[in-house]
């Protein structure tokens, strides 16, 4: 395997833009990531695309070459990942691999959901997909609440609190003010945070990621050949997929994702850094208790203790290992399918000094942890200065 | 059927199909050869740790109750 690195990212806005359709947003993308890295369409050689439902919530399909073409990416392999919520990790895994073993020199990968233009009974069902559909989606189990059975069992366990899950949506909220991309640029008080609508028990409103329309993209290329690009590539220094059972009354132990785990131990061993090492990260924060599993199975914190690390501000921005600087899924949004490359975006800005008020001091080298579903699919990647 | 609660949760948000159930609790249940199934609570609330009783299969969901001890 040769080395790797990214060279350019682009990504839209994330809110709710009625106005937009899937394609439109993943061409903003595209074109803002070939124009940030002076790459011409003619120079991709593979164009990769992360994308959940884009069918059901558009009626679109076949999608990548609908918005390749779009972009000028003409005449080669455009491939959809549909990989759940890591659908565009799942994108840059696949991209990475090609790129690594000599296949391409330069390839494209975007990830893109519209989801605003359906109601949000329709968004919760859509998502559900996700889940096991024979059992415990029938049973009227919904994302939020396989979560939030999650969450009852790491408090049964661990004595997690409501208040530690409550810090991690006031502590993303208030990184994701500072973040002009942010589709909910707005502070929330503990009071707030703890008193939201119920959602499914424990989990209220302010526990839950937004839903979204966006999109984002990153190029790739060797990284002998990067600086003919850039004189700031970002090495892409490990990056695994793992898998487990989709439903979660298959899992051993709900309260922590083997393939999280698994991911995370591949990546660390090809970049040759342990959790230590990692300066920051963005984290699969879906759900407030997502990021608390996250950041155990990760190994920033022993198993059990991530709720209280998280509450006495360990995770800030200004703590020892900053999580989710953006805001997170929480607060800058939760596209599904452009979770995952938005990750690496924000990772590639941070890492070349270009994170504007949301800059971190130590940012040389970072995490990205994109979660599918309930702990089924997970894409873990470690970027680095070259 | 006899199971124990392994974990639980009440929805409140629900998709159309559920609408009108809710608020409705939803229960992983370990069952005694230690297999484990998600289902719906049909009477009172229960908590993790609680014993559980499979009274009615509605759709291939199954339902619980409290097991009286």
């Amino acid at each position: 395997m040769r080395p790797v690195a990214v060279i350019a990212a682009g990504k839209t806005r994330f809110g709710a833009f009625p106005d937009r359709d899937l394609r439109s947003l993943a061409v903003e993308a595209g074109e803002k990531c070939l124009k940030n890295g002076h790459v011409s369409p003619s120079q991709v050689e593979a164009f990769y695309l992360g994308n959940f439902a884009g069918p059901s919530f558009t009626g679109q399909n076949h999608l990548a070459p609908y918005i390749s073409t779009a972009l000028g990416i003409r005449d080669v392999p455009a491939t959809r990942f549909e990989a759940a919520c890591a659908s565009s990790g799942s994108a840059f895994f696949h991209a990475f691999s090609a790129v690594a073993s000599g296949l391409y020199d330069c390839v494209m990968v975007a990830g893109v959901e519209k989801m605003t233009s359906q109601p949000t009974a329709r968004v919760t069902e859509i998502l559900a997909g996700a889940g096991d559909c024979s059992g415990e989606i029938k049973a009227g189990s919904t994302f939020p609440s396989l979560f939030a059975m999650i969450a009852r069992r790491h408090m049964y366990q661990f004595g997690t609190t409501r208040e530690q899950l409550a810090a991690v949506a006031v502590k993303n909220h208030a990184n994701g003010a500072l973040n002009p991309d942010a589709h909910m640029r707005k502070v929330i008080t503990m009071d707030q945070a703890l008193n939201g609508r119920p959602v499914a028990e424990p989990l209220g409103v302010f526990d839950c990621s937004l839903i979204s329309d966006g999109a984002a993209a990153v190029i790739m290329a060797p990284l002998d050949r990067a600086r003919d690009f850039t004189n700031k590539p970002v090495r892409i220094l490990g990056v695994a997929q793992a898998s487990d059972f989709v439903a979660l009354d298959q899992k051993p132990d709900i309260t922590t994702f083997p393939a999280v785990r698994r991911a995370a131990q591949k990546a660390y061993e090809m970049a040759g850094v342990g959790p230590q090492d990692i300066q920051f990260a963005e984290v699969h924060d879906c759900f407030t208790i997502a990021e608390i599993v996250a950041i155990e199975d990760l190994g920033f914190i022993e198993r059990g203790l991530g709720g209280p690390w998280s509450q006495s501000g360990h995770t800030a921005r200004t703590g020892e290992k900053p999580v989710n600087a953006s805001g997170g899924l929480k607060s800058k949004g939760h596209p599904v399918g452009a979770t995952g490359v938005a990750q690496i975006c924000d990772l590639f800005a941070q890492i070349r000094c270009e994170a504007g008020d949301m800059q971190l001091k130590r940012n040389s080298l970072g995490l990205a942890q994109n979660l599918g579903g309930s702990g089924a699919s997970c894409v873990v990647s470690i970027l680095g200065n070259v | 059927m006899i199971g124990s609660v392994y974990t639980e949760t009440v929805v409140h948000l629900a998709p159309e199909a559920f609408a009108k159930d809710v608020p409705y609790q939803v229960v992983i249940v370990t069952l005694e050869d230690g297999t484990r199934v998600t289902g719906r609570v049909a009477g009172d609330r229960v908590t993790i740790g609680d014993l559980v009783e499979r009274v009615e299969v509605r759709d291939g969901v199954p339902f619980f109750l409290k097991a009286s001890s």
